[in-house]
C-alpha cells in the first residue's frame, strides 16, 4: 500500500512519530518534509500532519484529487490544535476539514500510531472508552472553595478536579501519552464530545459553586444583577482560553480573536498563557527539539530564583538531552527501529512525548522504582515577576504569572 | 420607551434578537406580571422559557449566539430564592466565566448577562430587558457586534 505523509506547519512530532509505519512491512511509506516539492503523482492514501492555514489550499486541493484517501493525523490538522490559540490575536489557524472535504480525522497530541495503521488499512476501530473510566482518582464533584493553579503531589486518590486543579479528563478520550499517570490533569487533546471546551468550561463553573460571584444593584430592574467588575472567580482563572481550548479553540464555534497581533504565531500562542503551563506547551509544540526548548525554559526559571534543584534531576534531564540528540540522528537517517527504541527511553524519564513529567525544580512522578522519589519530586513553586533569559528563549511574565513577551530564535 | 428612541438608529438597527432565557419561577413570573399590566419592552427581546436558569450553559449561550442571537441573558430568582436549591448562582459562575472569555478574545462583556426578578412585579423583568439593551448599545458602540467575528 502506497503511502505518503506530508508535514504542513508547526511541529514535526506527529511526522516523526509517523516513521514507524515503516514496521509495517505491508506499506510502502514516503515522507514529504516540504509539501511544495511533491511531484503531483496519484496516491492512495495521503497523511497530513502539522497545522494548515487558508493560504495551503492550493497544495491541499491538489492532494485531495490525487489521493483516494486523506487523513488528518494529530490535532493539528485536525482542529489547529496547540497552534490555534493564536486566533486569540487574529491569525487563521484552521480545521482541515473546513478546507478539503472527506477528511479522516485522528485527534490527539501526540496522534496515536496504531490508529493511523488501522484507518489506513481499513480495519476496525476499537470503541473509545471515557479516559475517567481508566483513571486511578475518584471524583465526588463536591463544589470547590479554591482553584488551585498548582499542587503538592501528595493525594494519588482523589480527582484533580475535586483538588481545585483543572483537568479535562471528563470529556476526554482514553489516549496513549496519559498525562495523568504523571500527576499532569488531562489537557482534553482527544475530544469524547463535541465541543468540549465549552462543555468542560459549564462543568468547571458549576463546580466552582462555593467560590463567591460578585453581584451589583440593578438601577432600571431594581433587583440584584451579576457584576461585571473582577471577583474570586475570574481571579482564580487566569487563562480561560489556554485552560479550555487548548486544542479545540477553532471547532468550539467562538468568535474570531480580536486581540492585537505580535506578527509572529508562535509568540501569539505564548502570550497570555501561565508560567506552570509552559513546559507543557513547550513540550508540545517543541517537535523533535521539544526537550532543550522545555529545559531552556525551566533551567532560566530557577537559575534566577535560586529554586534548588538536586543532583538527581540533572542527571535525569543530562540523560534526556542525550537522548535528544540521539532522536535527531534517527529522524535524519530515516531509522524506525532506532526512533522507537530511543521514544521508549525518553518516555521512561519524561513520561511521555509531551514531557509531562517534566516540572520545573524536578520531576512530578517516580521514574524508577529503585529511586526515591523525594530525591527529585518536584514541589509548588512561587510566582516570580519578571524577565527570564537563556540562550534562544526569553519571556517576562507579570506578577500573575501570565506571560507577557516570549521571544523563541529557532 | 423613552429610552429607545434615543438610541443612535444605526446601533439599533443591529440589535434585531436578544435571546433572554427565564426562568419558569421568577423570570417568566414577572414577565408574565408585566404582561397582564400591558406594559412594553423591546421588540428585540425573545423569550425562551427555561425550568431554571441552573439549565443554561455555556453551550446553550454559543449555540444562540452562533445561530443568530445579537446577546444572551438569563433572568433567574433573586439571590438565595431559588425555587431549587442554587441553579441562579451555579448559573450566574458560568456566565461570569464566558464573560471573561469574551473579553480574553478580544470582545465586550456585555453579549451574555444574567439578571434577577420578582414575580409580583412586572418592572423588574422590563427594567432588566431596558438595562440589557442599554449596555449591548453601549458595548456595540465601543467595541463592534459580535458578528463582526463569529
Amino acid at each position: 500500500m502506497d503511502v505518503k505523509v506530508f508535514q504542513f506547519n508547526g511541529c514535526n512530532k506527529c511526522f516523526n512519530e509517523s516513521l514507524l509505519l515503516k514496521l509495517s512491512s505491508d506499506l510502502d511509506v514516503e515522507y514529504i518534509k516540504d509539501p511544495k516539492t511533491w511531484k503531483e503523482e496519484e496516491i492512495e492514501t495521503a497523511v497530513i500532519t502539522g497545522y494548515v492555514l487558508p493560504s495551503d489550499i492550493d497544495l491541499l486541493i491538489k492532494i485531495r484529487s490525487k489521493a483516494k484517501k486523506v487523513i488528518a493525523y494529530g490535532s493539528c490538522p485536525v482542529s489547529g490544535g496547540i497552534y490555534a490559540l493564536a486566533n486569540q490575536n487574529g491569525h487563521e489557524t484552521t480545521p482541515l476539514k473546513n478546507l478539503v472535504d472527506n477528511v479522516i480525522e485522528i485527534e490527539g497530541c501526540l496522534g496515536e500510531i496504531d490508529e493511523l495503521k488501522s484507518v489506513i488499512k481499513d480495519l476496525e476501530l476499537t470503541k473509545p472508552r471515557k479516559l475517567c473510566d481508566l483513571c486511578t482518582r475518584r471524583a465526588t464533584c463536591e463544589y470547590l472553595d479554591t482553584v488551585n493553579r498548582q499542587i503538592e503531589l501528595d493525594d494519588e486518590e482523589t480527582c484533580f478536579n475535586d483538588l481545585g486543579f483543572l483537568c479535562s479528563g471528563f470529556v476526554a478520550r482514553e489516549c496513549k501519552e496519559r498525562c495523568i499517570d504523571y500527576n499532569t490533569p488531562c489537557r482534553g487533546c482527544k475530544q469524547l464530545v463535541g465541543r468540549s471546551g465549552i462543555r468542560m468550561l459549564g462543568m468547571f463553573g458549576t463546580l466552582m459553586g462555593n467560590i463567591e460571584v460578585a453581584t451589583e444593584h440593578s438601577v432600571k430592574g431594581a433587583t440584584d444583577k451579576l457584576a461585571d467588575e473582577e471577583d474570586d472567580v475570574t481571579r482564580s482563572l487566569p487563562d480561560i482560553l489556554g485552560n479550555f481550548f487548548r486544542f479545540t479553540l477553532t471547532t468550539s464555534g467562538l468568535p474570531k480573536g480580536r486581540i492585537p497581533s505580535s506578527g509572529s504565531l508562535l509568540e501569539d500562542l505564548f502570550t497570555g498563557r501561565l508560567i506552570e503551563e509552559l513546559p507543557l506547551i513547550t513540550g508540545l509544540i517543541g517537535g523533535d527539539k521539544s526537550i532543550s526548548l522545555t529545559l531552556k525554559i525551566i533551567e532560566s526559571y530557577e537559575k534566577a530564583n535560586q529554586m534548588e534543584v538536586s543532583e538527581q534531576t540533572k542527571k535525569y534531564r543530562e540523560k534526556l538531552l542525550g537522548l535528544e540528540e540521539k532522536l535527531h540522528d534517527a529522524i535524519e537517517k530515516e531509522d524506525a527501529e532506532q526512533y522507537k527504541e530511543i521514544t521508549e527511553k525518553i518516555r521512561q524519564i519524561a513520561g511521555n512525548m509531551n514531557l509531562s513529567n517534566v516540572f520545573f525544580g524536578g520531576f512530578k512522578s517516580k521514574i524508577k522504582d529503585e529511586d526515591d522519589f523525594e530525591d527529585y519530586k518536584s514541589h509548588i513553586f512561587e510566582v516570580v515577576e519578571g524577565t527570564y533569559k537563556n540562550g534562544s528563549v526569553e519571556y517576562s511574565i507579570d506578577s500573575e504569572g501570565i506571560i507577557k513577551e516570549i521571544k523563541i530564535k529557532e | 420607551m423613552s429610552d429607545c428612541e434615543a438610541i443612535d438608529e444605526t446601533i439599533r438597527e443591529k440589535i434585531q434578537d436578544i435571546v433572554v432565557f427565564m426562568c419558569n419561577e421568577c423570570g417568566q413570573g414577572s414577565a408574565n406580571t408585566a404582561g397582564v399590566a400591558r406594559m412594553g419592552y423591546d421588540p428585540a427581546i425573545r423569550i425562551v422559557r427555561v425550568q431554571c436558569t441552573g439549565q443554561v450553559g455555556p453551550i446553550q449561550i454559543m449555540d444562540a449566539l452562533n445561530n443568530g442571537a445579537d446577546a444572551v441573558a438569563c433572568v433567574g430568582c433573586c439571590l438565595g430564592a431559588c425555587h431549587f436549591f442554587n441553579g441562579n448562582i451555579l448559573s450566574m459562575h458560568r456566565i461570569k466565566l464566558m464573560k471573561k472569555l469574551f473579553k480574553e478574545l478580544g470582545y465586550s462583556d456585555q453579549f451574555v448577562n444574567q439578571y434577577t426578578s420578582r414575580a409580583a412585579e412586572g418592572e423588574t423583568a422590563v427594567g432588566d430587558f431596558e438595562d440589557i439593551v442599554d449596555r449591548l448599545t453601549t458595548a456595540i458602540k465601543e467595541e463592534g457586534t459580535i458578528k463582526d467575528g463569529c
